[in-house]
Parts: C-alpha cells; sequence; structure tokens
C-alpha cells in the first residue's frame, strides 16, 4: 500500500488532504505535518513512497524538501500541490525532482485519481508548461554527439527523444492524453509515462552532478 | 634636457669646426732651409717672367725676384701670356725616398717641371679651366733631384683669366706633403663636395614634406635655400670656367640670400611683406643683371650691394628670429650669423686682402642651416608625440567618462522602463480586478447581504472568482504568439468541470500561424471571448458535445476560432444576451469579429475572427 506523507502548512488542507486520502484505502497516510523542517525529518524517519508537498511553506523551502527527497528516496513520487499550477512554481518543482502536481481546488475525485496516475507511471501536463519544455530542450536544435569522455548512456538519458519531442508538441497544442495516443498510435498510458520521464529528464539538467554534463551537451542554455 | 644639451653640443662643434678651417698655411716666412729635413722647405721666393712660349723661357731673358705666394689680382701682367716661376732650393744630401711638390693653392692650369724635365700638368692645358680652390701635389722620384742645387719651374696658364697667382711651394718627404695636402683638399674639396649632396638629399625630402603639407611654406622655402646653396657650391669643383657651374657662381649668392629670408621669416613665424619683395626683386635683378654682363666692374659692384643687403637682411632676421627666443630659433639665428661672417670673411678673401692662399670657407656653413631646421624638425616631432599622447590619455578618460555617463543614463532609462512596465501592469491587473474578480465578489457580497447564500451558489460565485484569477495568471504566461497554447491552455482549465458535466470536448485544432499581437492583455480577452462561449454552452444549452476547431482564412487574412455544441440552440424569441455583447466588443477590440449562429440541426456556433496580423 502506498504510504503517504502530507507537507502543508495550512491546517484546512492538510486536513482536506488527509480526509480525502482516507477515503480511499489504497493509501496509507504516514504522517501529515505543517512545516518544511518536519517534513524532511519524517522523509528520513519514515521513508514515504509518495511526497504530496506545498511550497510555501514558513521555514524551509518545498523545493529544498522536494530535492531532499528526491536525493534520499529515490523510489519517492513526490507531488507539489499548487494554488494554479502555474508554470513558475510547477517547472521549478519537477527541476527539483517532481514528477506531478495537483491543484488545491481540485475536486476529491481528480485529486485522487492524479496521485494514482502519478503511481501508474504517469505525469500530467499544462499546454503552457509543455511549450515551456520544448523550448528549454530544442534551444539548440539537433543533440550534438556526446563528447568522448561523456558515456553514451548518461548523454542520451538527458537528450529527448523524437517521440518526446512530438508528445510536447501535441500537449501544447492542447491534446490530452487519449488523442495523442490515437494520433501516435500508442496508449494513453504510455504517453503519460512519457511525460513523466521527460520531468526526470529535466530534473537531471537541475541536479548539481549534472548541470556540467548537460551544459556541455549544449542541451540547455538557462538553467 | 638631454635635447637641449645635444644640440648646443652639435652647436658648438659646428662653430669650432668652422672656425677651425685653420687657414692651412702659416704666415709669410723667410725660404726656410732645410733645417729639419722632415718638415720639408717652404719656398717664399721665386723668380718670374712672363713670355709668349710654351717652350721654357732661354736663358737671356730677365727673371724678375717676386715673393710667394704671388697674385696676379693687382698687378697690371697680360694675362694674355705665359707666367713662368723659377724657384730654386738647396739639398745637403740627394734624397733617397720619394720626394714630393705641395701647392696649396693654384688657380690657373700649371705645368710644373723639376730640373729641367717635365714632372706633371694640373688639368687640360688645351682648356681654359680654373681650379678655384684646389691644392696640387706632385709626386718627385728621388733621381730627380740632386744634392746641391735644385730648380723648380712653373708655366701657369692665365688663360685670359683675370684671377692668376701661384701660392707658397713645399717640397719634402712624399707622406708628410700628402698630410698636408690631404688637409688641405679635406676643406678645399672633400667637405663641400660632402655638403653639396646632403643638400640636394634635404631638398628632395623637405620638397617631399612640403608637397604633402602645402600650408608649410617652410619646407618650400627651406628646399630652395638648399638649392641655393648648392647652387653656390658648383664652382668650387666645376673647372671649365665656361660651364653652368660658374655662371650661376655669382648670382646664386642673391639667391641664398633671397631664399633664406623666405625660409627664415616663416621659420619663426614673423612676416616683413616689404623686406621680402625687395629681396626677391634684387635676387631677380642681380642674376639678370650677371647674366647678361661679364665685366669685373659689375661683378665687383653687385659683391658691394650683395654685403650691403646681406647686412640689412641679416637685420630683419635678427629681429625675426629674436621675437619669441626659442631654442631653434636662436640656434637659427647663430647659424645665420655664422654663415653671414663666412660670407664676408671669402668676399674680403676675394678681394684678396688676406693671404693668396687663405681658404673659402662659406661651403661650410650650410650645414648650420640643416643644423638648425634638424632642431625645429626634432622639436615638432617631440611636440606632436607629446601632444599625441596627452589627446590619447585624454581621449581614453573622456571615453571612459562617456562610458560611465552612458552606463547611468542606460541604468536610469531601464528604471523608468522597469517603473513604467510596473505601472501599466499594476494598471491592467486594476482593471481586471476590478471587472473581474472585484465585481464578482462584489455582487455575492450583495446578495449575500439581502439573502442567504446555499452553499451551491457560494462555490459557484467561489469557483467563478478562482476561474477568474486562473485565466488572469494563465494570460500572463508567456505564449510567444501561440494561440493554440492559449486555447489548450484553457481546455486544460475546463477539461475536469467539462467532465463533471457529462460533456465530451472534440479538439480539432489545426496549426495557426504566429499571431505578434498577443500580448497579455489580447491574451486575456480571447480567453475571456472563448472561456464565455464555454460558460453559455454550459449554462443554457445542455449539450453532450462541444468542438473546437481552429483553422485559417488567407483570403480574408484571418483565422478563426469556432466552438460548436449540440445543444438546444439559440433563443430567437430573446435578444442575444450581455455575454454575447461582451464577446463581440472584446473581439472588436482586436481588431476581430465573433459572430453566434444557429445551426440547422440544433445546437449553436460562436466563431471568433482574429486578424493573421494587427492592422493600424
Amino acid at each position: 500500500m502506498p504510504r503517504v506523507l502530507i507537507v502543508e502548512d495550512d491546517p484546512a488542507f492538510r486536513t482536506r488532504y488527509a480526509a480525502m486520502l482516507a477515503h480511499d484505502a489504497s493509501f496509507d497516510v504516514v504522517a501529515s505535518v505543517g512545516t518544511g523542517g518536519e517534513g524532511l525529518a519524517m522523509l528520513d524517519l519514515r521513508k514515504p513512497d509518495i511526497l504530496l508537498v506545498d511550497l510555501g511553506l514558513p521555514d524551509v523551502s518545498g523545493i529544498d524538501v522536494i530535492r531532499h527527497a528526491n536525493r534520499t528516496l529515490p523510489t519517492c513520487e513526490c507531488m507539489v500541490v499548487t494554488v494554479f499550477g502555474d508554470e513558475e512554481h510547477v517547472l521549478a518543482s519537477i527541476e527539483a525532482g517532481a514528477t506531478g502536481y495537483l491543484l488545491k481546488d481540485a475536486s476529491e475525485e481528480s485529486f485522487l485519481s492524479g496521485i494514482r496516475e502519478l503511481m501508474n507511471g504517469g505525469s500530467p501536463i499544462s499546454p503552457i508548461i509543455a511549450r515551456r519544455l520544448l523550448r528549454r530542450f530544442q534551444a539548440e536544435g539537433p543533440v550534438p554527439s556526446p563528447p568522448a569522455n561523456t558515456s553514451p548512456n548518461e548523454a542520451f538519458n538527458v537528450a529527448l527523444s523524437d517521440r518526446e519531442r512530438e508528445i510536447l508538441l501535441l500537449a501544447s497544442k492542447g491534446f490530452n492524453y487519449p488523442e495523442m495516443g490515437k494520433l501516435m498510435s500508442i496508449s494513453p498510458h504510455t504517453v503519460t509515462s512519457h511525460v513523466k520521464k521527460i520531468y526526470r529528464k529535466l530534473a537531471v539538467h537541475s541536479r548539481g552532478e549534472a548541470v556540467f554534463e548537460a551544459n556541455r551537451m549544449g542541451l540547455i542554455r538557462t538553467l | 634636457m638631454s635635447l637641449r644639451g645635444g644640440c648646443a653640443a652639435i652647436l658648438l662643434g659646428s662653430v669650432i669646426a668652422s672656425a677651425g678651417l685653420s687657414y692651412g698655411q702659416s704666415q709669410p716666412l723667410e725660404p726656410r732651409p732645410a733645417a729639419d729635413s722632415s718638415a720639408g722647405i717652404e719656398l717664399a721666393e721665386a723668380e718670374f717672367v712672363l713670355t709668349g712660349e710654351i717652350q721654357q723661357p732661354n736663358p737671356q731673358v730677365a727673371w724678375q725676384t717676386v715673393a710667394l705666394p704671388d697674385s696676379w689680382h693687382k698687378l697690371p701682367r697680360d694675362r694674355s701670356r705665359l707666367g713662368w716661376y723659377r724657384l730654386r732650393f738647396n739639398l745637403d744630401n740627394a734624397p733617397e725616398s720619394p720626394q714630393a711638390i705641395y701647392l696649396p693653392r693654384v688657380t690657373n692650369n700649371i705645368a710644373l717641371h723639376v730640373n729641367g724635365v717635365l714632372l706633371g700638368v694640373s688639368g687640360n692645358l688645351e682648356r681654359r679651366e680654373m681650379s678655384w680652390n684646389l691644392a696640387q701635389f706632385f709626386v718627385v722620384p728621388p733621381r730627380m733631384l740632386n744634392a746641391g742645387r735644385n730648380e723648380i719651374l712653373i708655366r701657369l696658364h692665365p688663360d685670359g683669366m683675370l684671377r692668376a697667382g701661384l701660392s707658397r711651394v713645399h717640397v719634402g718627404e712624399e707622406s708628410q706633403m700628402r698630410a698636408l695636402f690631404d688637409r688641405r683638399i679635406l676643406f678645399q674639396s672633400t667637405a663641400p663636395k660632402f655638403i653639396a649632396a646632403l643638400l640636394g638629399l634635404t631638398a628632395i625630402l623637405s620638397i617631399s614634406l612640403w608637397a604633402s603639407r602645402r600650408q608649410e611654406t617652410v619646407f618650400g622655402f627651406f628646399a630652395l635655400l638648399c638649392l641655393a646653396m648648392k647652387a653656390r657650391l658648383w664652382h668650387t669643383f666645376a673647372r671649365d670656367i665656361d660651364s653652368w657651374g660658374w655662371v650661376i657662381a655669382a648670382p646664386s649668392i642673391s639667391w641664398m640670400m633671397a631664399t633664406q629670408t623666405y625660409f627664415v621669416l616663416r621659420f619663426c613665424g614673423q612676416t616683413s611683406p616689404r623686406f621680402e619683395r625687395f629681396i626677391a626683386l634684387f635676387a631677380v635683378a642681380s642674376t639678370l643683371l650677371l647674366l647678361l654682363t661679364s665685366s669685373a666692374g659689375v661683378v665687383a659692384a653687385t659683391f658691394v650691394i650683395n654685403s650691403l643687403v646681406s647686412l640689412a637682411m641679416l637685420a630683419v632676421l635678427g629681429r625675426a628670429l629674436t621675437r619669441v627666443p626659442k631654442l631653434e630659433n636662436l640656434t637659427l639665428l647663430a647659424a645665420v650669423v655664422i654663415n653671414f661672417l663666412l660670407a664676408m670673411h671669402d668676399l674680403v678673401n676675394y678681394q684678396e686682402w688676406f693671404d693668396f692662399d687663405t681658404l673659402y670657407i662659406l661651403p661650410l656653413g650650410g650645414p648650420l642651416i640643416l643644423f638648425a631646421m634638424a632642431i625645429l624638425l626634432i622639436r615638432r616631432y617631440v611636440e606632436v608625440l607629446q601632444q599625441h599622447e596627452a589627446l590619447n590619455s585624454e581621449l581614453v578618460s573622456r571615453v571612459r567618462q562617456r562610458e560611465s555617463q552612458l552606463t547611468d543614463s542606460y541604468e536610469h532609462l531601464r528604471l523608468l522602463d522597469q517603473q513604467r512596465a510596473t505601472a501599466e501592469e499594476r494598471q491592467r491587473l486594476m482593471r481586471d480586478m476590478h471587472d473581474g474578480i472585484g465585481s464578482h465578489l462584489m455582487s455575492t457580497l450583495a446578495l449575500a447581504r439581502v439573502s442567504s447564500l446555499s452553499q451551491h451558489q457560494m462555490e459557484e460565485t467561489l469557483t467563478d472568482c478562482i476561474d477568474e484569477l486562473k485565466l488572469t495568471i494563465d494570460s500572463l504566461e508567456s505564449v510567444e504568439s501561440d494561440l493554440l497554447v492559449v486555447l489548450g491552455n484553457l481546455r486544460y482549465r475546463l477539461e475536469p468541470r467539462l467532465q463533471a458535466a457529462g460533456i465530451t470536448l472534440v479538439w480539432a485544432v489545426n496549426d495557426l500561424p504566429p499571431l505578434a499581437y498577443l500580448d497579455p492583455e489580447n491574451v486575456r480577452s480571447v480567453l475571456r471571448i472563448v472561456q464565455e462561449a464555454f460558460t453559455n454552452t454550459l449554462k443554457h444549452a445542455h449539450a453532450q458535445r462541444i468542438t473546437l476547431s481552429t483553422g485559417v482564412d488567407y483570403a480574408n487574412g484571418r483565422v478563426f476560432v469556432r466552438v460548436t455544441d449540440d445543444g438546444v440552440g439559440l433563443d430567437n424569441s430573446k435578444p442575444a444576451g450581455r455575454g454575447c455583447d461582451n464577446m463581440k466588443n472584446r473581439a472588436s477590440k482586436l481588431h476581430g469579429a465573433v459572430e453566434v449562429l444557429s445551426l440547422k440541426g440544433g445546437g449553436t456556433c460562436v466563431n471568433l475572427y482574429l486578424p493573421l496580423a494587427r492592422i493600424g
């Protein structure tokens, strides 16, 4: 049973998330805390499978909590809960290692389905974020052949595949996963798992140890 | 300063060198027997006779004793005949090494015999030749001389020329005589030749300089002065009395004076228009006079006039050069004065008031003028370099100053720009709050005051408010002219609600060209229009299916966004609602249009047309 950690400073929302998750027997809320510090402690202590985190915490930034989770618990899925799902917050979270995001005003149904989708290996994406990602990855055009001293595997990992590129393009035009699947003759589930892979690649860019390699391969100009 | 020191040293050296052209001869002496055979013998007395034949005079002629040097200048001797000089001297022993005879100055061609044997001639006896300033040197084989009495016989060819004469005669060891001869010839001939070459070269350089800087006439006149001095030097090497070198010898003095006047005045930046005119006229007049007549009287008169004019010149130039006592002016003044003195010396020498074998030294004065000019040029060059450096550093500092000013003003502009952008953004958001979320909240509050709101109403109102906020936030995202992203994001927002209402959204978009005018404000207008279309359908149409399609109408220069539903269609009995008017107003602000149509088979179609490019 997926174990969920909730880090949210607003008690009303914290209670609401816990209540929604409690309605679904397939989730186990292991802790629900109101500060980033507690969140970090709980990450180390409880080692959850899912982290639901708010970005605007009073002490530590939600981004730092995500980064910590991503570093210490590679299998933990991090989800940001944002008010507007706007580009700045979502992109920053993805760079830190989040693979999904939820809106605070989401209905219980879409809230839970979002988490379930993530557990099944899929991530949501809005057209604006798709477009921004496309711009970031495409800034330098085709990926140059990796330098001799970089392992081919590593280089491949941070470059977008043609399929991923196409998915971002379709997403930016407003198509949803089932439509994209139909247009690309793949299942919607495959589409959404591709999106998750794209998020992972973006996170690799922003991880300290990978920034150098990424820059050298001319993948991104500004991070 | 090293420049000044160097100049002074060179000047001093030049003066000493000029003055030190010590007359390479001693004071008149009694014939000096060879007390010390290594010093040679100086013969100061000869016997003279004038004959008409080239053969040695027969023993009966009456020899007349004359002192050497013997100048014919003031003597009524017949210049068409030949002059013979017989010099006798005793030797204690017959020499064993080569001996030589050295004559410091012979103005005319001579043939020299020793003990009856012709030893040599000074030049081409067939021509009239004048060796103006030249010494002569004859090597005497030892066997030609005897112990006891020896005789030198010199035949002088005056060739009808005014000047004739013979200096003292030296006899001695060849090496010693050659040393004397070499020293004499250095000042008589070698140095003037070298100076002539130098003057020619300087004239060429100066003319080139003047050619590239026409306004600096000082270089032009300097070149002319050099040429005049060079012309003056010519007759000291030319031996043919009828050649140009001798023709221009006399007038070239007036050229030197005229060009020197023009040069010096320009050198020190002074003017003396009357004197300049006068001296130019004087040069032309004296040249014509000397070329047209060859009378000795005219030549002599010219020299007197030259002296007077050059005194006047000295006064004019002296005043001009001392007006601004700069180093180069004073150097030039020294050069001019020294040259004047040299000229006076030569003039007096020409009158043979000095010894006959006294050197002519004006030719050696040329370098002094060159030297003064060199100082001027060096000073100017150094000044220009210093000015250049000063200018450079000033430029650098000015550029820096300008740069920092630019940075400041750029920073200022940037701040202004930022303030303006912030103000505009604030205004836009204020308007948005006022029209959107503000009015929603106000109407909800008004409603809440008059009656209690149901939970459903409350939720609906708050959802509307949040939708408004989301729409505003989405409009602020950078979409880079891409309308599909805008529409896609709206779909992303609305999809959950459509799904909840059981409505299927068919997404039938075609690619659209970039619309450059899609700034946040215009994006928001587009979003409002399309959202209104969706909201109307959701609220009134009872539809199950909404289709959104896009496309380009190139013929009319516009794109369209079409929202159709399969609902109940418009109620034509009622006038179009406020929402519909709002859509149309917003569209016209975008230079577009909205049409709302009822479809035949039921349902509504909202067409939003937007221009491809904003006109006006």
